[in-house]
């Protein structure tokens, strides 16, 4: 029995048409007895940054107050919103850090970002639990039912989707992966941030 | 007044050993990080040298080798403290300080820290290349392997390697090099990466060839919009763009 | 004037006794193509039959070595665990009902598995622990029960039954079976349900549930059992009691099957989506209170998280 499959969770993230998508599922349990369907694991970071964070529940919400704090002070001193690359490496080197007693937490990003030319540059990324960076292209997966999410997304996702295309898309990817596993579930959030708005949606998932 | 301790002390931080420990002891051991195999190589010819790699999992530096994290944090490192290390002697920086900077924080941490490399560079004082073990051991050979992909690597340099080659065979040979380690070892795969140093000039070779490019998908799986069903919908609308419109009529007095 | 019938027919119970033994006692005179045509029972008759084992000074500790996947979770043969299942007996006969899901480690292998073992039209078996054990040796029991018929001209007891099954899996003890079983039925003395494992542990009772959600069923169970509940009644009982290990267990949930043996034998009564169950309820039957099972469902406009519409009203 591994730490990471203790409370289970999963999150993935997905690129769009100038726009992306993260989604988690939102049980929280104690190995096999589920104890909330409404754990929140995704946090905003940003308007246009999310943060999804799989693993042991205590070090999700302990690793988010140090990276609300870091991210506070980094936007104190530099006086601007931080950009998603940025904001991964802030991420990486916080969990660096802790390389010899590590959190047991392996977060997925996603984002956008304003290029000079006035277009919306998506960003996804995902880490390890010591913070080895992931940038992708297409998606993102993390936490127990991440093999199972793999073999999805590998099938069902495209390039170019516009947000609601990329909605079903995600959506349908997160819903059919965790219903092949014991540890995810319990209904589904989504996320999809566009250039104008943020649209978030909780999902009618299996209850089982 | 009490002030909030927002001064963090630089290095590695144990504050979760503890914990750790005790869950590792309850029999929950430490996940595995990332630690896929790769192909690295670096190799000698006339005028400098070429380094190569292959691009599975992990895309960034061109070395990397065990843990993924270590690499990449331990190079960021070092090239850093190069780029100060050039700025207070105010010398160019050469391969060795390089390579003894890495040896040495590797040995202190007693390889802990799963770093494995291969570090080539030209300076003042010629072209080097070496290796650099997670225990902080390092050779200095004028063709080198490392990673899983090694030993299919090596077997292509000693059957091709020739002293004072031409450039554009030694990357030949570097490039079959890595092909070797992408075929025939399942740690390595996808693209190869090269880099080619000479004494004044440095060309990256981003995926120079990509023998693993995939075919189109023949169907795809576009949903219908209103596939999922859903229970909750929260929209967060931003402002994108704003008008002012001036109240009062007259502009206001700026002088 | 029976016995000269009996001596010449190829159907009566004396008959098909006589074939059998005639097997047992001239089974070298048959070749391997017999076997098949005894559905792998083929030894039946030799007493308690022989299985083949590995090649190993001790098999025994060989095959735990490698089915142990609590010791160690890289063991190669992974057999089932996590499991829902329940029985009753109650005024109105003996309810069964079980989940469908089976997993590999977090792996959900199937939502659709059959837990219940139709041992014969008044025999049902339950499955827990090892699938192919349960479903071999119930099987087995299901022709063993046919003999007794045959033998003593009418139907075996539950309890005989179950006893059979029990002394059969005890001369097993210690070679790695794992099974934990409810078998029921309807005979002379009316509904009765045991429990039965693989330890050889035998019990008579009103009420069991086994399983990782046996818990959680348990817990609905014993709130809403009552001897003279009606068909209806038990019914939703044992379909609300899986509902609940569904829910709640990782390792339970999919759909529930149902089954409910009466004097006459045993009925499935039907197979119920546990998702659904918590939204939608179990759709049209007797017995259900209408609405979802769910908590969100159940309490819709009187909870903190939903709160009614009047008192909401106030408030603001």
């Amino acid at each position: 029995m591994s730490i990471m499959d203790q409370n289970g969770g999963s999150v993935i993230a997905m690129v769009g048409k100038e726009c992306v998508a993260i989604a988690s599922d939102l049980r929280m349990g104690n190995q096999a007895l589920g104890i909330s369907s409404n754990f929140q694991r995704i946090f905003p970071v940003t308007d246009r940054i999310f943060l999804g964070m799989p693993g042991l529940a205590t070090d999700v919400t302990t690793l988010h107050e140090r990276l609300r704090f870091r991210l506070n002070m980094y936007t104190i001193k530099e006086e601007r919103e931080i950009a998603p690359e940025t904001f991964a490496h802030l991420v990486s080197s916080t969990l660096y850090e802790h390389r010899f007693g590590p959190y047991f937490i392996e977060p997925v990003m996603a984002g956008i970002s304003k290029t000079p030319t006035g277009k919306y540059k998506p960003f996804i990324a995902a880490t390890d639990l010591i913070g080895c960076l992931n940038f992708a292209k297409d998606f993102v997966v993390a936490g127990t039912a991440s093999s199972k999410l793999y073999g999805v997304a590998e099938g069902l996702w495209e390039p170019d989707l516009e947000p609601e295309d990329l909605f079903e898309t995600i959506s349908q990817t997160l819903m059919n992966a965790v219903d092949r596993d014991a540890f995810s579930g319990w209904g589904c959030i989504v996320h999809v941030i566009t250039k104008d708005k943020v649209i978030t949606r909780t999902l009618k998932g299996r209850m089982d | 007044m009490a002030f909030p301790n927002v001064y963090q002390s630089p290095g590695f931080e144990f504050a979760n050993e503890v914990r750790n420990n005790y869950l590792a002891e309850k029999g929950m051991p430490l996940p595995k990080a990332t630690s896929t195999g790769t192909t690295i190589v670096g190799c000698l010819f006339k005028d400098g040298i070429v380094l190569g790699a292959d691009t599975r999992a992990t895309e960034g530096p061109i070395v990397a080798d065990k843990n993924s994290a270590d690499t990449e944090f331990t190079t960021a490192l070092i090239s850093s403290n190069m780029e100060l290390h050039a700025l207070e002697t105010g010398r160019k920086p050469r391969v060795v300080t390089a390579m003894t900077m890495l040896k040495q924080m590797l040995y202190r941490y007693q390889g802990h820290i799963g770093a494995a490399l291969v570090l080539g560079g030209v300076d003042a004082t010629g072209p080097h290349l070496f290796t650099i073990h997670p225990h902080g051991s390092t050779d200095k050979l004028p063709y080198v392997t490392m990673g899983s992909g090694s030993l299919a690597a090596m077997a292509v340099f000693e059957t091709g390697w020739r002293p004072n080659m031409e450039r554009e065979d030694a990357l030949k040979l570097v490039k079959a090099a890595i092909a070797a380690g992408i075929f025939n070892d399942l740690g390595s795969g996808s693209n190869i990466d090269a880099c080619i140093i000479t004494a004044n000039h440095t060309e990256m070779l981003r995926n120079v060839e990509m023998p693993n490019q995939r075919v189109q998908k023949e169907r795809d799986y576009k949903f219908r919009r209103g596939t999922t069903a859903w229970k909750k919908e929260d929209i967060r609308k931003f402002v994108v763009d704003e008008q002012i419109t001036l109240i009062g009529g007259d502009e206001m007095d700026t002088s | 004037m029976q016995s000269f019938v009996d001596r010449y027919s190829t159907t009566s119970a004396v008959s098909q006794l006589r074939k059998v033994q005639r097997l047992a006692e001239e089974d070298d005179e048959y070749s391997d193509a017999t076997w098949g045509s005894g559905a792998g029972f083929g030894n039946i008759m030799k007493g308690s039959p022989a299985f083949t084992v590995p090649n190993v000074p001790d098999p025994t500790s060989f095959l735990r070595l490698h089915t142990d996947d609590r010791a160690d979770p890289s063991c190669r043969i992974k057999i089932q665990h996590g499991t829902t299942t329940l029985a009753f007996r109650f005024q109105g006969g003996v309810i069964v009902a079980v989940d469908s899901r089976a997993t590999a480690g977090s792996y959900i292998a199937s939502g659709t598995v059959k837990k219940v073992i139709e041992i014969n039209p008044y025999l049902l078996g339950t499955m827990a622990g090892g699938a192919a054990d349960c479903q071999y040796w119930e099987t087995y029991l299901g022709m063993h029960c046919r003999l007794h018929e045959l033998r003593n001209r009418e139907r075996i007891s539950v309890s005989a039954a179950s006893k059979y099954l029990s002394n059969l899996v005890y001369s097993y003890k210690g070679m790695g079976l794992s099974m934990g079983t409810m078998i029921c039925g309807w005979d002379k003395t009316g509904p009765a349900v045991f429990y039965v494992d693989s330890d050889g542990t035998r019990l008579k009772g009103d009420l069991f549930s086994v399983g990782s959600g046996s818990t959680f069923a348990y817990g609905v169970l014993d709130q809403g059992y009552r001897w003279d509940l009606t068909d209806e009644e038990a019914q939703e009982l044992g379909r609300r009691s899986i509902y609940a290990a569904g829910h709640r267990d990782a390792f339970s949930g999919n759909t529930c099957n149902l089954y409910h043996v009466k004097e006459d034998g045993w009925k499935f009564i039907g197979n119920y989506d546990i998702s659904q169950m918590h939204y939608e309820g179990p759709g049209n039957v007797p017995g259900a209170p209408g609405g979802g099972y769910g908590y969100d469902q159940r309490v819709v406009g009187r909870s903190s998280a939903n709160p009614p519409e009047v008192v909401a009203a106030a408030a603001a």
